[in-house]
């Protein structure tokens, strides 16, 4: 049989129009249903489904860039942060799924089955990524090192009890209109009691203003204080960040010599040309500061030491200020970052204009 | 119009930029002195060499156009390409070799004057005789006239070059390592300096003042520059300190008498006492220092100081009247 190329060419791009045509009535007639209750089409799930297992396989980070997972602090950060965030889909350990849960299309699997076979960076990925069309959302921040805490719970959940998990993260959040709701992570007091979890009891209402302002603008990154901020009513920020603010620091310094030798100098001289004196906004200081700088006496070690590798990235955020705290971390190197969060950190809690001071 | 015209008028405003605070050809010092006789012998030379060679061009195709003997045209060879070239650039080689060592020459023990290139200013310490610490200053080289100072050279980063055109010669600035050099003015007044390597975005704006001074001004200047910053007494200035303490400037600059002692920035001790701001650029003026602390990006690209807009100017200007009044 002989071909007419043109007749090909024709028969071609006629079933091209005709298939336009059908999947022009399809988007603009609403001829494909897309109720929930219908569930997809024999084959379809299995599609999807293989997909994803194998996207992420493709593109989880490697191990090596996971901090300590089974830190007691990053676990319970990321329970907390849990409990707020993601128990609306997932429910909890001790408790069943809600009838709306399971009406979900794809149905969100209960947080203790979720787990399953997943690696912990396949969990990261999954949670900072999150998953289009399956109603997992992305994580509010660019940020990653953050997404670990939730990793840390995670890899812990599958197996954990009720009660633990109560333990945790208090039960039952608190009510976002409440400064409770502040407290069941920070501490009533400002002392959260967690390593991960910065102390308010030493910043002022200012720098706090400032700091929730910028987290509810996206301006700086944070997944899970992203997430808390925006659930508290806009007006409300600074009444909980007064009443944090009202709080007297107590402790004692812990300094050894050690530490002293390691961190003082850089502290309170810089070094060389490069770093500045940390001293002369974030005290101790002989003259009163401005209350836009944050105190860091007494402020727990890894979180000072995890927000100056944010400085240093030059991915910290957090309002106008931000740009002088750029250009001071950036020559910092990992030894010098350690010894300044463990030199601060074993300083004796204070504001950063102490009440009493001369 | 006579169509020498315009070559006299451009040469006139070429000629202008030789005099000046900046120039090899106003020279203050002995060193300067040298180099200014080394060009003048030079050009003295080359204008007779070129009125020669176009007189003797003149003479053989106009005046006298002959064909030469072959011998004759060896010896022009041998003599006037060859003996005569190799005598005078003998000679001038001689003579360029014979005042390289002075150029190099050790101070008089006196003053050591240590500069440190940065991004993009001067650091700069005067070792006194016999000093045990330095007297820290920046974006300002004073020396006394009639003592040879040497001078150290040191570079933070990237490579700077240290050059006052009217003092002498300019030598590199190296990270790593110390150069040295020396000067000996002779005439007393301000003179300019500038970076002469390439250092960055704002190389351009890389300058100093050098004043020469008598040696009384100067033993003089240097006792008072040693001293503690003595503070301007107006309220304006006084909320001008106090801000500047608050906002935590005393982390990267230093003020002799107060808390302030940083070292990532310029010291500011006798900050108001120095004819320009940051670097050569701006005049030491309140308007100028509020417009540098605002946003210095916008004044020398790629600074690292941070900028201040953030404050409001009321601020700003109380941290000026402050720092305009450290004499």
């Amino acid at each position: 049989m002989k071909i007419d190329p043109r007749s090909v060419a024709a028969t071609l791009a006629a079933l091209a129009v005709l298939g336009l045509i059908g999947a022009a009535a399809v988007v603009f007639l609403g001829l494909f249903n897309v109720s929930a209750k219908k569930g997809h089409l024999p084959g379809v799930s299995w599609v999807l489904h293989t997909t994803f297992r194998n996207s992420v396989d493709l593109r989880a980070p490697p191990v090596s860039e996971a901090p300590n997972l089974s830190d007691p602090d990053l676990i319970g950060l990321g329970a907390k942060h849990f409990n707020a965030a993601c128990r609306v889909c997932h429910s909890a350990p001790g408790h069943g799924r809600t009838a709306t849960m399971l009406s979900m299309l794809p149905q969100p699997p209960h947080i203790t089955d979720a787990v399953g076979h997943w690696t912990a960076p396949e969990l990261h990925w999954i949670v900072h990524e999150g998953v289009k069309m399956s109603g997992m959302p992305a994580w509010p921040a660019e940020r990653e090192d953050d997404v670990w805490a939730v990793v840390a719970f995670l890899e812990e959940v599958g197996s954990m009890a009720p009660e633990r998990y109560d333990e945790l993260t208090g039960g039952i959040g608190a009510d976002p209109e409440t400064f409770e709701y502040c407290a069941s992570c920070h501490g009533a007091n400002g002392v959260s009691g967690n390593q991960q979890i910065p102390r308010l009891d030493i910043l002022s209402e200012e720098y706090m203003t400032r700091s929730l302002a910028s987290y509810r603008e996206s301006d700086r990154d944070s997944g899970i204080m992203q997430h808390a901020s925006s659930e508290v009513a806009p007006e409300k920020l600074s009444e909980f960040a007064r009443r944090f603010a009202e709080a007297r620091p107590e402790g004692e310094a812990a300094l050894t010599d050690r530490i002293e030798s390691a961190g003082a100098q850089l502290a309170t001289m810089g070094s060389g040309s490069d770093v500045p004196a940390c001293v002369a906004c974030h005290g101790p200081w002989s003259e009163p500061l401005s209350e836009a700088f944050p105190s860091l006496s007494g402020q727990y070690a890894p979180y000072l030491a995890a927000q100056l590798r944010l400085w240093r990235a030059g991915r910290r955020g957090g309002g106008e200020v931000a740009e002088l705290m750029y250009q001071a971390a950036r020559d910092l190197d990992d030894a010098e970052i350690d010894a300044l969060a463990a030199y601060y950190a074993a300083l004796a809690p204070a504001k950063l204009n102490p009440p009493d001071a001369p | 119009m006579w169509p020498g015209g315009p070559v006299l008028i451009c040469a006139i405003l070429v000629l202008a930029g030789c005099d000046g605070p900046q120039s090899v050809l106003a020279p203050g010092g002995e060193d300067a002195f040298v180099l200014a006789n080394l060009f003048w012998f030079l050009l003295a030379g080359a204008v007779v060499l070129w009125c020669a060679m176009n007189g003797l061009m003149f003479y053989v195709t106009r005046i006298n156009p002959r064909e030469l003997s072959e011998r004759g045209a060896q010896a022009l060879i041998l003599w006037g390409g060859i003996a005569f070239p190799t005598v005078v650039l003998a000679g001038l080689l001689f003579y360029a070799l014979s005042i390289m060592p002075e150029q190099r020459a050790e101070g008089d023990g006196g003053l050591r004057v240590e500069v440190t290139g940065e991004q993009w200013w001067w650091r700069v310490a005067y070792w006194p005789e016999g000093a045990d610490e330095p007297i820290i200053s920046a974006n300002e080289v004073r020396l006394p006239a009639g003592s040879r100072s040497e001078i150290t050279l040191e570079a933070d980063k990237v490579i700077h070059s240290f050059w006052v055109p009217s003092l002498g010669g300019k030598s590199d600035m190296i990270p790593g390592r110390t150069n040295r050099m020396s000067l000996a003015p002779t005439v007393p007044g301000l003179y300019r300096g500038q970076c002469a390597e390439y250092c960055g975005e704002s190389h351009a704006k890389m300058a100093f003042t050098a004043e020469v001074l008598t040696p009384e001004d100067f033993a003089a200047w240097l006792d008072a520059e040693a001293g503690p910053a003595v503070p301007p007494d107006t309220a304006l200035a006084r909320e001008g300190r106090a801000a500047f303490f608050a906002e935590g400037c005393g982390a990267c600059h230093a003020i002799r008498g107060t808390p302030a002692h940083g070292r990532v920035g310029p010291d500011l001790t006798h900050l108001a006492s120095r004819a320009t701001l940051a670097a050569g650029t701006l005049p030491m003026t309140g308007e100028a220092l509020a417009r540098w602390i605002t946003a210095p990006e916008s004044v020398k690209p790629g600074a690292l100081m941070p900028g201040y807009d953030h404050l409001p100017p009321e601020r700003i200007a109380a941290m000026a009247a402050y720092l305009e009044g450290l004499e």
